[in-house]
């Protein structure tokens, strides 16, 4: 075993336990942890099957097409976190143009003392 | 502002949450005052003001930028217009023969480059891209919903505009740029950050 392969394990784990701290309220969660954290030290261990998955794809290193689907990964995980930033954005805007509304006021005309300010 | 107070209109003002005590220098103008308890930009700003608008049952609706850029002796030739041409909204220029500006030529090239961005996305070319000043009927209020909370929000009209048929005219209008509405103004280096929110308006939508 390698160093590089101990800090993996050792994350994935770190992150797996985090996330069952996390969500522990369904079975369905824990079953998807515990699948990926398995699926996770599984590919560390034994890297040479990533390879294998790899030459099936065409990519020569097991390294190179986790890479590649990490980046596709994470670019699908940016644009949906976006858009639920927007909807979130535009309930908050919904609010805050409502309570605006509410709270409309009627400025009247000028008084003779508020002329100078003018 | 206070001329257009003066012109006898219902003035509705959106205080877009601004740090300048704006309701304080408004104080003695016979208007309706909103605030957004945070800021959110123009285009929400925009449609607060609409939406306010509807509720209060008005008939003509009018934009007009708070920093003094436009000039209110064009509203009643603009509500002329929209009502001889019969058009849902008309659109306020400041390219098309007989229109009045100071606009300097940076900006000129800035706004000719928007038009057709815009005509991109909604299929409508008009001759101003981000003119603020804008006459438009009940119905077309109706079909406004401006989601684009900041700048994209011009873009958004015209697709609005082009998606729900509404007919549309272009009037010149009179935009005079002072010291003030250029450091409140945008900055041209702006229309970039406005394409970028424009593209993902698009995906987003």
């Amino acid at each position: 075993m390698t160093l590089i392969q101990i800090i993996l394990a050792a994350g994935i784990v770190i992150i797996a336990a985090y996330m069952y701290l996390r969500l522990r309220s369904t079975l369905f969660d824990v079953i998807m942890i515990l699948f990926f954290l398995i699926i996770g030290i599984v590919f560390v261990m034994f890297n040479e099957l990533t390879d294998i998955i790899a030459h099936f794809l065409g990519i020569s290193r097991g390294a190179d097409m986790i890479f590649y689907l990490g980046i596709l990964f994470l670019f699908f995980l940016i644009l949906k976190l976006y858009s639920r930033l927007r909807r979130i954005e535009q309930k908050f805007t919904e609010l805050v143009r409502n309570k605006s509304i509410e709270e409309a006021e009627e400025l009247s005309e000028r008084t003779p003392s508020e002329d100078k300010k003018n | 502002m206070t001329e257009v107070v003066e012109q006898g209109y219902k003035v509705v003002v959106v205080d877009d949450c601004s740090v300048d005590s704006s309701k304080k220098q408004l104080q003695g103008l016979k208007l309706y005052y909103l605030r957004h308890r945070t800021n959110m930009g123009q285009g929400a700003a925009l449609q607060t003001g609409i939406e306010f608008a509807k509720k209060k049952g008005a008939k003509y609706f009018v934009t007009f930028d708070a920093d003094g850029q436009h000039d209110c002796r064009d509203i009643p030739v603009m509500v002329e217009v929209l009502q001889k041409n019969r058009s849902d909204i008309v659109f306020g220029s400041r390219f098309l023969p007989g229109a009045r500006t100071n606009i300097s030529g940076a900006r000129s090239f800035v706004l000719n480059v928007a038009r057709y961005v815009n005509y991109l996305v909604s299929g409508i070319l008009l001759s101003d891209a981000y003119n603020g000043l804008r006459v438009f009927n009940a119905k077309a209020a109706g079909f406004l919903k401006i989601t684009e909370n900041k700048m994209a929000h011009a873009t958004e009209i015209q697709l609005l505009v082009a998606k729900n048929k509404l007919s549309y005219s272009e009037f010149p209008n009179n935009i005079q740029y002072n010291e003030y509405t250029k450091r409140k103004g945008l900055r041209n280096i702006d229309g970039l950050k406005i394409v970028f929110e424009i593209l993902l308006f698009k995906i987003f939508r």
